[in-house]
């Protein structure tokens, strides 16, 4: 079902949490509202479940406006940061509840919660209590319950933030299979950037309750709205050269660096190395900026040793006074001053 | 040698009697307070059980005697013991569950719901400061009150006032359990497409049954034991509950010590009955919040 934010924000008291957002989120899609905490965005959702009251705009799932209707008429399911299991139930009631309250006769509510249990393999849990479970039981148990109907949409409020590393990345995996499976909206929370990278079909960056960009993955990542989203998407972050009207942005992969000088080349001072195991980020001083490189497995150099650096120009990116993303790459008052800054030590640079 | 030996048997007999010390000290420690509380229960369930004659022994034969259930039969069979005992548990019972409910719907709206202008503080802050007062002080217009609604006399008089006066704690009781329980539970099931009253029911109280039953046991005492009130507002055998019974065997002429104390007797087994059946969830619930989790 199709889910649209018109002009909706929200006040706690006296502070705007979410500013005048505006959102259309089309059917089937998967996507992830990102950002720091406290920028908005589980108000957002909650928002969205009638967990919490709109102070202004409207919103709409399906076409209905819902801004008066009661969380449990909304037909939406939700899996909670906490998960939010039942403790005094068994898996199976747990998973069933939504079922059950919906007075599904006792035959049907088996069957299904059996399918909805072989399908995320927690059939030998079902007569459990959720306290003698792991945490990726449990989470597996929070999905089973939101699935085992057929909601208008699945809102996920940070559901893998509990889980170790490695049990975060399988669970994302099999989270993106499900939502393909399923087809059904999905509205997902994450403070995660590679969690919003990996998910979504288009990830809705929010900052101070209000929207940065909305977009896809691939374009937020080459193409970020403003200073913002630049730097809180990827990792490592992008680096920035301030400049007396700008700013310029490389990412760390298209600083290519070398042990040998080159034309065109910059050179450098390693500040710290760190090896990654497959890649080695590269700390790097050029002047009063700091830089950060990827740089292969095998670079190695001593701390403090001379290196040069090879930018790639057609990937920077250009940020206006304001933080905006500007095309303007001939943007001279930004280029001359920024780069200037590093031309001094080197002439060759464009 | 032998010198040597002596000691070290000395030394062993001392570090055994510490240690039987120390782990007996705990059953030591108890024991004046054990007597201290159960000598009264003694005394009551022996004169209960005792002739007359024995009754006023000096020096009192403090296990010796012939028991007697006479008491019992004049109490319960001759005179209306019986049906103190019903109103009795009638009168608590219905009160006890009439605080509960309407109680704890007051403490879920408290701990749950933002109202305007502070009035979550000052409507709790109000509700409590109806047990500031003694309550003898409401005797004379409650009697006035339940006259004109033609209720002297009857068990509901005393429903309606025991409910009353353990609605409080009630509230502040179930308000701080309620507090405790973590939100996220009743949204989950509201999204699951509960109603709040069907979020109550189904996953709120069973999570706060050892408070509810520690609330429980609170309110059935203090309405069993409840004297001023029932002796204010009945005089029948009617409505009469049995601390009012018990006592109006005091009379001008004699003291009838025997039937007092089998009344007193009996009156002692249902409480102590409901509260070994509910210590499980009792500790729980007194503990409630002390330790997360």
């Amino acid at each position: 079902m199709g889910i649209e934010f018109h002009n909706v924000s929200k006040h706690f008291g006296g502070t705007l949490v979410v500013d005048d957002l505006s959102l259309e989120i089309r059917d089937g899609e998967f996507v992830v509202l990102l950002g720091p905490s406290g920028c908005g965005k589980t108000t957002t959702l909650r928002m969205l479940a009638g967990l919490e009251n709109v102070s202004s705009g409207d919103i709409f799932i399906g076409g209905e406006r819902v801004n008066d209707v009661p969380t449990q008429h909304r037909d939406l399911a939700m899996v909670f940061q906490s998960y939010a299991l039942y403790p005094h139930m068994t898996i199976a009631e747990n998973i069933a509840y939504p079922l059950r309250v919906r007075k599904l006769d006792k035959a049907q509510r088996t069957e299904r919660v059996r399918r909805v249990a072989a399908m995320l393999e927690i059939e030998s849990l079902l007569e459990r209590k959720p306290r003698q479970l792991s945490g990726g039981e449990r989470q597996r148990v929070a999905l089973a319950r939101a699935i085992v109907r057929e909601p208008r949409a699945y809102l996920m409020d940070e559901p893998l933030s509990n889980l170790d590393a490695r049990l975060r990345v399988q669970m994302r995996g099999e989270l993106k299979r499900l939502q393909h499976q399923l087809g059904t909206t999905t509205i997902y929370v994450t403070h995660d950037q590679a969690e919003a990278m990996t998910l979504a079909s288009r990830v809705a960056v929010m900052r101070k309750g209000q929207l940065q960009q909305f977009d896809t993955p691939l374009n937020i990542y080459n193409h970020p709205a403003n200073r913002f989203v630049a730097e809180f998407v990827g990792s490592p972050s992008m680096n920035f050269i301030e400049g007396s009207h700008g700013t310029i942005g490389i990412r760390p992969e298209h600083i290519q660096v070398l042990t040998e000088p080159q034309d065109d080349a910059i050179p450098a001072t390693v500040y710290v190395t760190e090896l990654m195991g497959n890649e080695t980020f590269v700390f790097l001083s050029v002047g009063a900026n700091r830089l950060i490189a990827r740089a292969p497995a095998d670079f190695r150099a001593e701390l403090e040793s001379q290196v040069w650096l090879k930018i790639n120009t057609d990937k920077l990116h250009f940020f206006d006074e304001k933080g905006q993303a500007t095309d303007n790459t001939d943007y001279s008052p930004i280029t001359r001053a920024t780069v200037g800054h590093i031309d001094d030590a080197h002439n060759s640079y464009p | 040698m032998n010198h040597k030996g002596t000691k070290k048997t000395k030394r062993d007999f001392l570090s055994v009697l510490r240690v039987f010390v120390v782990k007996n000290l705990r059953y030591a420690l108890l024991l004046p307070a054990l007597l201290f509380a159960l000598a009264p229960v003694y005394w009551m369930l022996t004169i209960s059980l005792k002739t007359e004659v024995d009754q006023f022994a000096t020096p009192p034969p403090w296990f010796g005697f012939t028991p007697t259930l006479a008491h019992y039969y004049d109490a319960f069979v001759t005179r209306s013991f019986g049906e103190y005992l019903l109103n009795s548990a009638i009168v608590a019972v219905a009160s006890t569950a009439c605080a509960l409910v309407i109680g704890t719907l007051a403490a879920y709206a408290l701990a749950r719901f933002q109202l305007p202008w502070s009035l979550n503080r000052r409507l709790s802050l109000w509700i409590l400061s109806t047990r500031m007062f003694p309550a003898i002080v409401t005797a004379v217009p409650l009697f006035l009150m339940m006259r004109d609604f033609r209720l002297l006399n009857t068990r509901a008089s005393l429903i309606i006032v025991y409910t009353a006066f353990n609605l409080p704690f009630v509230v502040w009781m179930m308000r701080g359990f309620l507090a405790e329980l973590p939100r996220d539970l009743e949204e989950a099931a509201l999204v699951d497409g509960d109603s709040r009253l069907g979020a109550l029911v189904r996953v709120v109280l069973p999570l706060v049954a050892p408070g509810l039953a520690a609330t429980a046991v609170f309110c059935l005492i203090v309405s069993w034991n409840e004297f001023l009130f029932a002796l204010v507002l009945t005089q029948t055998d009617a409505a009469m509950t049995l601390p009012v019974g018990i006592a109006g065997r005091v009379t001008q002429f004699e003291i009838k010590w025997g039937v007092m104390s089998a009344a007193a007797t009996v009156a002692i087994v249902p409480i102590l009955v409901f509260a070994l059946a509910l210590q499980k969830y009792l500790v729980r619930g007194l503990s409630m919040g002390a330790v997360k989790g």
